[in-house]
């Protein structure tokens, strides 16, 4: 391999037949003299400019649409080295890092290496994880690289960090999110699920449906089933979020309802039953009444509001036990309308946040899959800044890149990028303040099923292609075929 | 004595009638080897300025000046009617290059190339490229070790060429052996020569020239040769200006051209408009063929090969086969630099260090 060219962070390496370089793969670009080492990174392999190559294929043309028969005597076994030089190869590398002294890595990219003394040879991925220090006292195997050495990242990347796990759809994200989730587990975490498709329940469980290590902290909370709340338990502020925002109580009926709800807690009175009862009785106008009862009767409808304060702590106990030992609440979403989903979505980050701030919980890891279809928009500067300061550190997980806000790519910390093959959504990727678009766009489009371009704090900010390990647990969220029977 | 090297050779080339046992050219082989035995270790420094050199092309400048005395009267073109009678067509092209120098000499590479058409297909032979390494001191023993194993019968009566014409006099030993191949291989086949007819030049002894048309006719050939270039004139115009208005196809016959000694002409010269637009080209056929036969032979031409802009497609392939593309000289130069450990070093090019953007040559002059 020779230094061709350098433009801006980018270089452009010559590469040989014989030295394979695939996307993806690190380089050393070391100069002696200078004492320093370039890392780059290889985000497009491209065919080199070679004079006389055009000549060269239009002769292999078909004549009038027969190929022109013939042989070659060639004594001097030439052939071999035409090939070799028509098969040269330009590596179109992004500048990641200087190393000096061996061992200091800084992110310059200022100096110029010597492009005739300059030696390029392959960094292995775990020369470059230890250069970059990425280990840590709490290790997640994500999986293989291409060398088959292990990606191994630190549990700690992700404590007070945003996370963003994306790709189109049967690239496997969602099996990394439970890796994560699980890996969060065995290090004593809290996480909570908000599980649209209730694919996490058998977190607990291994592929053949026997109990596995975690089984004892994954808690399945199903609302209206499992998961209910008492109105007593509810904090005003938290129902009024629930009214306004999830069944979009317009304001002078919310000026009402809080009214209404005051008398009742006066009362001693926080029931469904005497609710009902305080909005028909209520001296109000009559849109108004009318606006209080359509809200109250889709709370009523929705099973997820009880009046029995048994069933309404288990979240709560849930959550408790899950802060001594480490513990996952699964919200199952699976078969709650949109709206309730909304109620339960409100109050359950509602409570997080009560329940945070009083310190009653350290911190909360959120997986969130496909949460435009539960948070309200402005919701997502909220999850992104003020209850990260409260320790909710979410992960978002997406095969619709574009339904999340660009303010949170720049935000983001770390990104589990799958395979993408629409450019509008790698573009929406690209924004992503921790990676340039060109390594998005040229690497992501090219990731087999269950590869992942980790990007980001995680990293150390140097990508990495990782084949995404296999786990042991049961499988819940498989698509439902009409023809599976079919052979 | 020349070493003998181990070479694993074709045994037969794929020729349309093999009638002949024709091994490959081993003495091109030897002695790219021998030659190039005693180039390790060397310096080596890559030609700045790629020239590529066919060989007809000098052939050219060495047959001219000629001149023509024609008389109005001979002007009148000969219409031709196209003959599609199954006939098989050969061509021969075969070209040099000069890959660089050493500190005691050049190294260049030749290559040769063998078209033939037969019915609807054309297929080619092509040999070489043969990388000689080219000095002073072997530069004789080189040329005439050649032209003794391929024309034994000529002895040594020709000169050695100096070192910087050595590349095209080799490559035209190596066209002139694949001519005489062909001559001897086809039989009532038109054989097509790129360049003239015209011997008695240091390149072209008649006596060769003379067999090789002897072994075409006796094989039921005819041997017409396309020159691209020509200085021929006639009343101060250039003998190809001369059908210009004609209805194509048709040649002329351009009669009373005196050449000067030592050079002779055995062919008959025309000049040829073979179809629509500018394009005129001088066309020798062999002049021991009656001219009924060989008007009939251009007539089989057109009938039989593809013939664009008045050039055969067989002597066009044959040409672009030959050439060396630009990545063929820098994988041949990774050869060299490989197998005998040369140091490639970059010497300064004194064109452009003298002349700056005005050096760059004749192709860039006029943007100046």
């Amino acid at each position: 391999m020779r230094l061709y060219k350098k433009e801006g962070n980018i270089v452009q390496i010559l590469s040989f037949p014989n030295e394979n370089a695939e996307k993806g793969d690190y380089l050393l670009i070391e100069d002696a003299e200078a004492q320093k080492a370039l890392i780059v990174q290889v985000i497009d392999i491209q065919f080199a400019n070679i004079p006389g190559v055009l000549e060269e294929l239009l002769r292999s043309l078909p004549d009038g649409g027969e190929i022109i028969q013939g042989e070659d005597v060639d004594p001097l076994e030439i052939a071999p080295h035409i090939t070799y030089i028509q098969d040269s190869r330009l590596l179109i590398c992004k500048i990641r890092a200087t190393v000096e002294g061996g061992e200091s890595l800084s992110p310059s990219s200022s100096w110029l290496p010597s492009r005739s003394q300059s030696t390029i040879k392959r960094l292995p991925i775990p020369t470059l994880l230890k250069l970059a220090r990425v280990d840590g006292k709490l290790p997640i195997v994500l999986g293989t690289t291409k060398e088959a050495s292990l990606l191994t990242v630190d549990a700690s990347a992700l404590d007070g960090r945003l996370n963003i796990i994306t790709g189109k759809k049967e690239t496997g994200k969602s099996h990394l999110s439970k890796l994560l989730i699980t890996a969060l587990l065995h290090y004593g975490a809290t996480v909570v699920v908000l599980d649209l498709n209730g694919e996490y329940a058998g977190l607990g469980m291994t592929a053949d449906g026997k109990r596995n290590a975690y089984y004892n902290k994954v808690h399945v909370l199903t609302p209206s089933q499992n998961f209910k709340v008492a109105l007593k338990q509810l904090h005003l502020n938290e129902l009024m979020n629930i009214l306004i925002h999830a069944l979009h109580l317009p304001g002078t009926s919310a000026r009402e309802f809080r009214r209404i709800w005051q008398s009742l807690r006066e009362r001693n009175a926080l029931t469904l039953n005497e609710l009902g009862e305080a909005i028909r009785n209520w001296h109000c106008n009559q849109n108004v009444r009318d606006a209080l009862f359509s809200r109250y009767y889709a709370m009523v409808n929705s099973g997820f509001f009880t009046d029995n304060m048994a069933e309404a702590t288990l979240l709560e106990e849930c959550l408790s036990k899950a802060k001594d030992e480490g513990g996952a609440i699964i919200i199952n979403l699976r078969d709650t309308s949109t709206i309730d989903r909304q109620i339960v979505v409100e109050y359950l980050l509602g409570k997080l946040v009560e329940l945070l701030s009083s310190w009653r919980l350290r911190a909360v890891f959120l997986f969130a899959e496909e949460a435009h279809l539960y948070l309200r928009e402005t919701y997502w500067d909220d999850i992104v800044t003020r209850m990260r300061h409260y320790g909710i550190f979410t992960t978002f997980i997406t095969n619709q890149p574009d339904t999340i806000r660009e303010n949170i790519y720049r935000q983001a910390d770390n990104i589990f990028l799958f395979n993408f093959t629409n450019e509008h959504d790698l573009e929406t990727v690209s924004r992503a303040a921790r990676v340039d678009a060109e390594t998005v766009k040229s690497i992501a489009m090219d990731l087999p099923p269950h590869h992942c371009l980790v990007l980001g704090k995680i990293v150390k900010d140097f990508p990495i292609v990782v084949k995404v390990r296999a786990l042991d647990i049961k499988t819940m969220g498989e698509t439902r075929l009409f023809f599976k029977n079919t052979s | 004595m020349i070493e003998q090297y181990t070479i694993a050779a074709t045994p037969k080339y794929n020729f349309p009638q093999q009638t002949m046992d024709l091994t490959l050219p081993q003495r091109f082989i030897e002695l790219s080897l021998h030659s190039l035995k005693h180039v390790q270790n060397q310096t080596f420094q890559l030609n700045q300025q790629t020239i590529q050199q066919n060989t007809t092309n000098a052939n050219n400048t060495s047959q001219e000046p000629l001149y023509a005395i024609i008389n109005n009267t001979s002007l009148k073109p000969i219409p031709l009617t196209p003959r599609t009678e199954e006939t098989t067509i050969a061509a021969v092209d075969t070209s040099s290059i000069k890959l660089g120098e050493t500190s005691t000499g050049i190294i260049t590479a030749i290559r040769g190339t063998c078209i033939w058409k037969k019915g609807r297909n054309y297929a080619y032979l092509r040999i070489g490229p043969f990388i000689f390494h080219i000095t002073e001191e072997n530069l004789k023993d080189v040329y005439r070790a050649l032209q003794a194993a391929y024309f034994p019968e000529q002895g040594e009566s020709q000169a050695s060429p100096n070192i910087m014409q050595a590349p095209v006099r080799m490559a035209n030993l190596l066209e002139k052996w694949l001519q005489q191949t062909l001559a001897r291989t086809v039989s009532n086949g038109l054989i097509l020569f790129d360049g003239s007819l015209t011997a008695g030049t240091p390149d072209t002894p008649t006596s060769q020239l003379k067999e090789i048309l002897n072994n075409a006719r006796a094989g039921g050939n005819t041997v017409l040769a396309f020159s691209k270039m020509t200085t021929l004139r006639f009343n101060g115009y250039l003998i190809t200006d001369t059908l210009i208005t004609q209805k194509p196809p048709c040649i002329i016959a351009v009669s009373n051209i005196k050449p000067k000694q030592p050079t002779v002409l055995l062919g008959e010269v025309y000049v040829a408009k073979l179809t629509r637009g500018n394009c005129t080209f001088r066309l020798d056929i062999d002049k021991e063929q009656p001219p009924e036969k060989r008007i009939e032979a251009v007539e089989r031409l057109i009938g039989n090969d593809l013939v664009t802009q008045s050039y055969p497609e067989t002597l066009r392939l044959a040409h672009i086969l030959c050439t060396f593309t630009a990545n063929e000289v820098i994988a041949m130069q990774h050869f060299i630099q490989q197998r005998y450990r040369l140091k490639i070093i970059e010497r300064p090019d004194m064109h452009r260090l003298l002349f700056g953007p005005f050096g760059k040559g004749e192709s860039h002059s006029e943007a100046l």
